[in-house]
């Protein structure tokens, strides 16, 4: 077999980064089994399904067509970078009041998703949510308690007079 | 009352488990990692049928980075497994009856290696003809896939005299039912961590409904004592079914023990669609009679199921479809004949509702076409047929009486959502209604679809189920439980029952709550563990939350005394006077708030006496009396309304909003009866138009989610409501029933009942293809309109 080695620099969660990994490794691969950050889940494996969003950059990726090569020198955030050390991200808080999750199994890239949405738009009308979030597949749900949770946050942010981060 | 958090907002808590999913703290049994593990894979077959003339792994074993390579001659004990009863093989070694039979495994240091191991392995086969409809596998001359033949069960249901009953109806629907093959596609693939432990246990890391039972397959498999394995079977990225048959756990543990190192093991996506279980496709035929007034009078049924290479549970869902196959009516003369075959396809096993959601969606069928025969509102052809709470169940057994059919049925008549029907009526009626019709529909569109145009029709439709809930008699259906005071003096429930997304975790943290008056911060729950739980037997079959509630019933009387009594020792009060509350036992009356004696208190007394504080029970799930193979003795009702936009030009359906009304006894936790409702229907909603695990020549042609649809955001209905009636007769001692399946079953026929009020095409095919809504419209008459 052929090792081509390859040193990955980028941000991840706000820190630094250098990995060793072939060039060609999923991002997916390397979270989960590299740097053990098992948050970013693989369901499908073919960017179908959003189990394994990230933030690149700021914009929702499925990392798991995401190269090692492709995230060099980029930020990237996690589910594990979401949320500001113990204080729930709006969102997150939002999926839990209104039954957001069930098995959770997609909530990972269901809420990083969300957080992309909430910091462009955080008040979307359904046809707008719909849109963004028809990358993520949740099977337990059926999605009502999602779209509760994006009303619920964007009602709050109103009120509450947040600004997206 | 309509689910919600402001309707329900005491009991609408968040979810004890939820903070560690929306955080990606909460590690799945497929997210686990031991130092110095290996990594492990299968060896799936080439062909669907074949004989396999020989194995070598030479190559394989010969890999650096490779450890271990196993087949059928490496299992110590029976090369065998299967929930009911054991007959697929762990590894082929003469002959491969399915795509996903498994015929060899590797562990390697890597992934990819033990991947690229598995191209090493040298497998001649010689392919056998495949049988790949159960109809021509039933043929005489129809090669054998086992040593009896290709029929796996018959079932047969029979009161009166159907076949003479028939000429005595003024009306007669005759019609044949094709339902698909689904795909539970939980998001969570099946896999897990098998890890030998230093005093020769081994411990299985894995998903499964039902931790106990995997343990007892195992111990069969390794030739290795129950004691000896423990299964952690929680928590669980979903299911539905899908993970309560053995799937990676034979391979995992075999190759942990011959290796002595831990084994990780997580299907891809590709392999999880090869080899995991689905939904029985079934073939149903229905002759269906009723007199002038609209009475049924009978009824004749022939099931015929693709139970594919393997049994798993093919009987039991058989049973079950059968005696379902009546639905909730009174018909005297009923003849339903089931027949389960085995095929070279996918292997058919549970999946949730069980054999109900097929032939809900034929009888509910049946029933619209017979009104529209008779020129009956098909509402009043329900209702006059509907079973009243005295009558038997439909195998003629005594059932736990409610009023539940009646009421789920009533709520329909007072819907919004159903008066919009009285004014898009269409399909079987004159020129001059049909017209009337499209005046009054074009007077419906309304604001919500701006985008209405002349081939945008719009329907209604609802339909009716009538559940059975636990596993019915026959199987065995053991449970059980424990409670303790712990020596931090918290109040800890162990079920062997298993979190799969359900909210079991929130269901027993209120049930437990409600008991015994003592806030969260007093309880622990323990679940999917068989070295810290009881047996309670499979978390499935909607059974898991009445049996936690009927535990605790049993569990209070015993360990309430033994906490009073503890405490009134303490406390130098009289038992009687004392009750539990929060954090700990409080004077009855006593407004303060608080406890005379706290539960850590009463842990340390109970401690040093050496007296613990531990109750437990032992049961089995409520059967009725008479001795009938699957007849059920509990059951749930529900009723379905949806509203539908049909494309005349593109064939697509959607729905538009879908309202539910279940009757299954009081709400433990209304956050998770309304998830399972929603969540329910949206998967049938998938059932109904998209989804379809095709098999072309036993082989599957969608592997992954790119071409087998399940719905996304985009496809759910702008809506679902979902109505829960708690009321139960007075005296019911069975209390809350679950829902886990019920919101599943009955939406199939609904969407018809509406596509055919919305187009006037009756559908009898799941999911219903673009194609054929499309190829049945009269184009002529659309051109003649543009002149």
């Amino acid at each position: 077999m052929i090792n081509t080695t390859y040193v990955l620099e980028c941000s991840i969660n706000g820190k630094a980064v250098a990995v060793s990994v072939p060039a060609s490794k999923r991002m997916s691969d390397i979270l989960r089994d590299d740097l053990l950050l098992t948050g970013t889940k693989v369901s499908c494996e073919i960017g179908r399904c959003g189990a394994c969003m990230i933030l690149l950059d700021g914009k929702p990726v499925n990392s798991c067509l995401l190269m090692a090569y492709q995230a060099a020198g980029k930020e990237v955030t996690t589910i594990e970078g979401i949320s500001a050390g113990e204080e729930l991200h709006p969102v997150q808080q939002a999926m839990l009041e209104e039954g957001g999750l069930q098995c959770g199994y997609c909530t990972a890239g269901m809420v990083v998703t969300l957080t992309a949405l909430w910091e462009t738009n955080p008040t979307p009308t359904r046809a707008e949510a719909e849109e963004a979030l028809c990358g993520n597949i949740c099977r337990c749900t059926g999605y009502e308690g999602i779209f509760r949770a994006v009303e619920k946050c964007g009602l709050s942010m109103k009120r509450e007079g947040q600004k997206p981060l | 009352m309509l689910l919600g958090r402001d309707t329900y907002a005491k009991k609408w808590i968040i979810r004890p488990d939820g903070e560690e999913k929306v955080t990606g703290k909460l590690r799945y049994l497929t997210d686990l990692t031991a130092p110095g593990m290996l990594h492990g894979k299968v060896l799936r077959s080439r062909y669907p049928h074949a004989w396999i003339l020989s194995i070598d792994t030479s190559k394989a074993i010969m890999t650096p980075g490779v450890r271990i390579v196993v087949t059928a001659e490496d299992v110590p004990g029976m090369n065998l497994f299967g929930i009911a009863f054991p007959h697929q093989p762990v590894f082929c070694h003469d002959r491969v009856r399915y795509i996903g039979d498994a015929l060899a495994a590797v562990a390697a240091d890597t992934e990819e290696i033990a991947e690229y191991a598995l191209s090493l392995i040298e497998v001649v086969y010689e392919p056998l003809p495949v049988v790949d409809d159960p109809e021509t596998a039933l043929e005489a001359g129809a090669i054998k896939l086992h040593p009896d033949g290709n029929l796996l069960h018959r079932t047969s249901l029979k009161h009166g005299e159907a076949e003479t009953a028939f000429e005595g109806c003024a009306h007669i629907v005759e019609e044949t039912y094709f339902t698909p093959r689904q795909m539970h596609t939980y998001m969570e693939t099946e896999g897990g961590l098998f890890v030998p432990e230093d005093d020769g246990r081994l411990t299985v890391y894995s998903p499964t409904q039902h931790g106990y039972k995997d343990r007892m397959q195992l111990s069969r498999i390794l030739g290795m004592a129950e004691e000896q394995i423990r299964v952690v079977s929680s928590p669980i990225g979903g299911s539905f079914g899908g993970k309560d048959e053995l799937n990676v756990q034979p391979f995992g543990a075999l190759m942990a023990l011959k290796t002595g190192s831990p084994i990780k093991m997580h299907n891809s996506r590709r392999e999880s669609v090869i080899s995991g279980i689905k939904r029985h496709p079934m073939r149903i035929k229905m002759k269906t009679g009723a007199d002038h007034e609209g009475r049924l009078i009978a009824h004749q049924v022939s099931i015929l199921a693709d139970t594919g290479a393997y049994a798993t549970l093919g009987c039991e869902v058989l049973n079950f479809a059968t005696e379902h196959a009546i639905g909730p009516y009174n018909i005297p003369n009923v003849d339903v004949q089931g027949t389960s075959v085995y095929t070279n396809n996918g292997v058919s096993g549970e999946f949730r509702g069980f054999g109900g959601n097929q032939v809900i969606f034929s009888v509910e069928s049946q029933i619209e076409r017979l009104a529209e025969k008779l020129g009956m509102d098909s509402w009043e052809l329900r209702k006059l047929n509907l079973r009243a709470p005295v009558d038997p169940g439909p195998m003629g057994q005594q059932i736990v009486q409610t009023e539940g059919a009646n009421q789920v049925w009533s709520k329909v008549k007072e819907s919004p959502l159903w008066a919009k029907r009285g004014k898009l009526k269409r399909g079987g009626e004159s020129e001059e209604q049909q017209d009337q019709a499209e005046r009054l529909q074009a007077e419906e569109r309304d604001d919500k679809c701006e985008d209405q145009v002349p081939w945008i029709r719009r329907g209604v439709g609802a339909a009716m189920v009538m559940h059975g809930a636990g596993l019915g008699l026959g199987i065995p259906d053991h449970s059980g439980g424990r409670i303790e005071l712990t020596p931090e003096g918290k109040i800890q429930a162990s079920f062997g029952f298993e979190e799969f997304g359900q909210g079991l975790y929130a269901a027993l943290t209120l049930m437990l709550q409600d008991f015994f008056g003592c806030t969260a911060e007093d309880i622990r729950i323990v679940i999917g563990d068989t070295d810290r739980v009881p047996s309670s037997g499979s978390s499935t079959a909607s059974r898991a939350t009445t049996m936690m509630w009927r535990a605790l019933q049993q569990l209070k009387p015993p360990f309430v005394q033994a906490l009073l009594q503890q405490a009134s020792a303490l406390a130098g009060l009289a038992a009687e006077e004392l009750a539990t509350g929060a954090g700990g036992i409080h004077r009855k009356g006593d407004e303060s708030g608080m406890p005379v004696v706290t539960y850590a208190e009463l842990a340390e007394a109970a401690d040093a006496a050496a007296k613990p504080i531990i109750a437990h029970t032992e049961f089995d799930y409520p059967t009725t009396p008479e001795g009938l193979v699957g007849a059920h003795y509990l059951y749930s009702y529900a009723s379905v309304i949806v509203e539908v936009e049909v494309n005349m030009l593109t064939g697509r359906v959607k729905v538009l909003q879908t309202d539910h009304v279940i009757a299954a006894g009081p709400v433990i936790n209304p956050m998770g009866f309304l998830g399972q409702i929603e969540g329910g229907s949206v998967m049938a909603l998938g059932y109904t138009l998209t989804e379809d695990a095709v098999m072309k020549e036993s082989n599957y042609v969608r592997h992954n989610l790119d071409t087998y649809l399940v719905p996304t955001f985009k496809d759910s209905p702008h809506t679902i409501r979902v109505e829960a009636i708690e009321d139960l007769p007075e005296g019911d001692t069975f209390g809350p029933r679950g829902v886990g399946e019920i919101g599943s079953v009955g939406l199939a026929p609904a969407i018809t009942a509406a596509v055919r009020q919305a187009t006037g095409i009756w559908v009898n095919r799941l999911p219903i293809s673009p194609e054929s809504i499309v190829q049945s419209i009269d184009w002529l008459e659309g051109v003649e309109a543009i002149d």
